[in-house]
């Protein structure tokens, strides 16, 4: 297990080492490079490929012994829609099915009595996939953490943003629970959950000029950094900790003036406003005037 | 029961556009978080992908992303046009036709969220006493060559060049940076994050800087001119391609000799086509028509005008219904004064 474990290591660093990813900058599939900022297990996926038709996604389990990564997919019913990726030296290729959608990806690693899962979900931004909700919602291990909802396409998560995550013991509720949070910037903080086992997170704004990375994606999104969430539970002699990673931008208006927003606004209203005006013959007769 | 609910065509499809302003604003939230990540993706009418309520988003913004993320870059590897390049863009063009076949350009006079917001702002404007300004026919031919710049620019040129790398990635969705529906629509779910610039670089504010100040000229025009944004909207001239090809239509027939003198028809179209007075059988469908149908409300002589699907008459224009119709309103869309009952009698008191 620990040759296994060392594997996977040494794939994890070859990977990071991996020339600069190429990415689509949809947020929710955004995820930039990272060292190993966290001791909590992680799930990293991995772009190849200079464009979207050559592009291939390989995941990369980070602080988890694992000897394959589960996948889920949208569409349930497919025969393919939950199935193993076996590991390769730069990761477990995902392959991409095709209702494309919400891919769902688990490594689970047990060692004694205790049993740690590694969780995270990568987006492909094809059309006609199903609605993942019956996927999220699908019980996959003891202990869950799972995003309420994920974001969508031309989303993501971002800095001082709240988001919801259910966390769940064999498929019910954990209430009064703490969940970790841990960023790739450096912030910790802890939250509970609350009577419905829902924990509200709030992304930490801890960007600074060394962390954001210059280049701008096509939507204004920048690569962000990372974050994960753990959440720890002893049941029946076993502990279990179960983690859930993506990444996250910047605060939504960073790099934006809603000051100077309501300027130009306000320019091209005082533009339009010699329309309102009433021309005299218009208003004498109260017909309308032509422009 | 439909016509007790509906006496006027144009009662119909103002709730129609109500509720599909609600689908399409918020029907994230009234759907389903996910919505299948939006309906169909593809919808011929602008509602935006950056609502974060949105229950589906227009074609525009596909269209970019797929010239700029897959066209640009393949043809920028010269050669390299693999036909599974292009399949996307086809699959989203089927499916948007898909919705398009059924409904044609009334997805621009029943569907479109911008449309909607444009038709309140006159309704106010006509409250409020604010002139119309409409587009003579020796004017209107100025404007309508915009609609296809816009498309053959910013929706189509300037997302293929940079993806080939010749312009700046930022000119990857020009189209939606400019469009006044990102912002009227994100701010109907109260997010001012889409009014706020982007400053990052000089091409982003630029772009952001236009946007805003066309939005900011948009809403107030409109309380004066009716649908100043359709006239130049690239996705009016996107369905003009199209139109065509689908079942739904206006048709008008060559019913007498005074037909092209009475020009009520022109006076009640918000987008100024003067041809639909002038015009018979299939040009009278014009490239700028949304199929809103106030033209064959407002036509005094019985069946002149109809809208058709595969030949059957959904609507046709009638005396009897132009007379109840001038009762509530002109055919410039001026509500008539009306008194109450209860004042009237005090009056005759």
């Amino acid at each position: 297990m620990k040759i296994l474990y060392s594997i996977c290591l040494l794939a994890a660093c070859a990977g990071t080492a991996v020339a600069a990813e190429v990415q689509h900058d949809h947020g929710a599939m955004m995820h930039s490079q990272s060292k190993l900022w966290t001791q909590l297990p992680l799930l990293k996926p991995r772009m190849k490929g200079q464009d979207i038709a050559s592009r291939s996604v390989s995941i990369l389990p980070q602080n988890i012994a694992a000897a394959a990564i589960e996948a889920w997919s949208n569409d349930l019913h497919d025969a393919n829609g939950h199935r193993q990726l076996s590991m390769e030296m730069g990761g477990a290729p995902l392959d991409k099915p095709a209702t494309g959608g919400f891919q769902m990806l688990t490594a689970r690693e047990v060692q004694g009595d205790t049993v740690r899962v590694a969780s995270t979900v990568h987006y492909f931004g094809e059309r006609g996939g199903k609605n993942p909700t019956a996927m999220f919602d699908q019980v996959k291990h003891e202990l869950e953490i799972v995003p309420q909802p994920y974001p969508r396409e031309h989303s993501r998560y971002r800095a001082n943003e709240d988001w919801q995550f259910a966390v769940r013991f064999k498929g019910q509720p954990l209430a009064g629970h703490k969940v970790v949070l841990e960023t790739s910037n450096g912030s910790r903080a802890e939250f509970m959950t609350d009577a419905a086992g829902v924990a509200n997170v709030h992304v930490p704004d801890d960007f600074n000029t060394e962390t954001v990375q210059s280049k701008a994606g096509s939507h204004g999104m920048r690569r962000g950094a990372d974050f994960v969430l753990a959440v720890s539970h002893a049941d029946g002699g076993q502990q279990y900790l179960t983690a859930f990673n993506s990444s996250y931008g910047e605060d939504a208006y960073s790099n934006r003036s809603l000051t100077m927003g309501l300027g130009f606004m306000l320019l091209g209203m005082l533009g339009a406003a010699p329309l309102l005006r009433k021309r005299q013959a218009a208003a004498k007769n109260e017909e309308p005037s032509n422009a | 029961m439909l016509k007790n609910l509906f006496p006027r065509l144009a009662r119909f499809r103002f709730t129609v556009q109500i509720i599909m302003l609600f689908v399409t604003v918020y029907g994230g939230a009234l759907l389903g978080s996910y919505t299948v990540d939006r309906i169909s993706k593809a919808l011929p009418s602008l509602s935006c992908a950056y609502d974060k309520m949105t229950g589906d988003h227009c074609i525009l913004i596909v269209n970019q992303h797929q010239l700029h993320h897959r066209a640009g870059a393949a043809l920028a590897k010269a050669g390299d046009v693999a036909l599974n390049v292009f399949i996307p863009t086809l699959m989203s063009v089927g499916v948007f036709f898909l919705f398009f076949f059924f409904l044609n350009k009334a997805f621009c006079g029943w569907v479109c969220p911008l449309g909607t917001v444009q038709e309140l702002l006159y309704k106010i404007g006509r409250r409020i006493g604010r002139p119309l300004n409409r587009f003579k026919q020796e004017n209107v031919g100025k404007v309508r060559p915009v609609k296809w710049f816009m498309l053959l620019v910013l929706v189509l040129g300037l997302p293929t060049l940079a993806g080939m790398g010749t312009v700046a990635n930022e000119l990857g969705d020009p189209f939606c940076q400019v469009c006044p529906s990102r912002i009227a629509t994100t701010l109907l779910t109260a997010d001012t994050e889409q009014l706020a610039v982007r400053t990052g670089t000089g091409i982003n504010f630029f772009l952001g800087a236009l946007g805003n100040a066309l939005f900011g000229f948009i809403i107030i025009a409109a309380l004066a001119v009716r649908q100043p944004f359709c006239r130049i909207c690239p996705l009016l001239s996107w369905n003009a391609l199209f139109q065509k090809l689908s079942p739904m239509r206006l048709v008008k027939k060559d019913a007498h000799d005074k037909c092209a003198k009475c020009g009520v028809c022109e006076k009640a179209c918000p987008m100024d086509i003067h041809e639909i007075g002038t015009s018979f059988g299939s040009k009278a469908f014009h490239e700028d028509c949304t199929l809103c149908g106030r033209c064959a409300e407002y036509c005094p002589d019985d069946d002149v005008i109809q809208l058709k699907f595969f030949g059957f008459k959904l609507f046709g224009s009638s005396r009897d219904y132009y007379k109840a119709r001038v009762k509530f309103e002109t055919p410039e869309g001026q509500p008539k004064k009306r008194v109450i009952p209860i004042l009237r009698a005090k009056e005759n008191a």
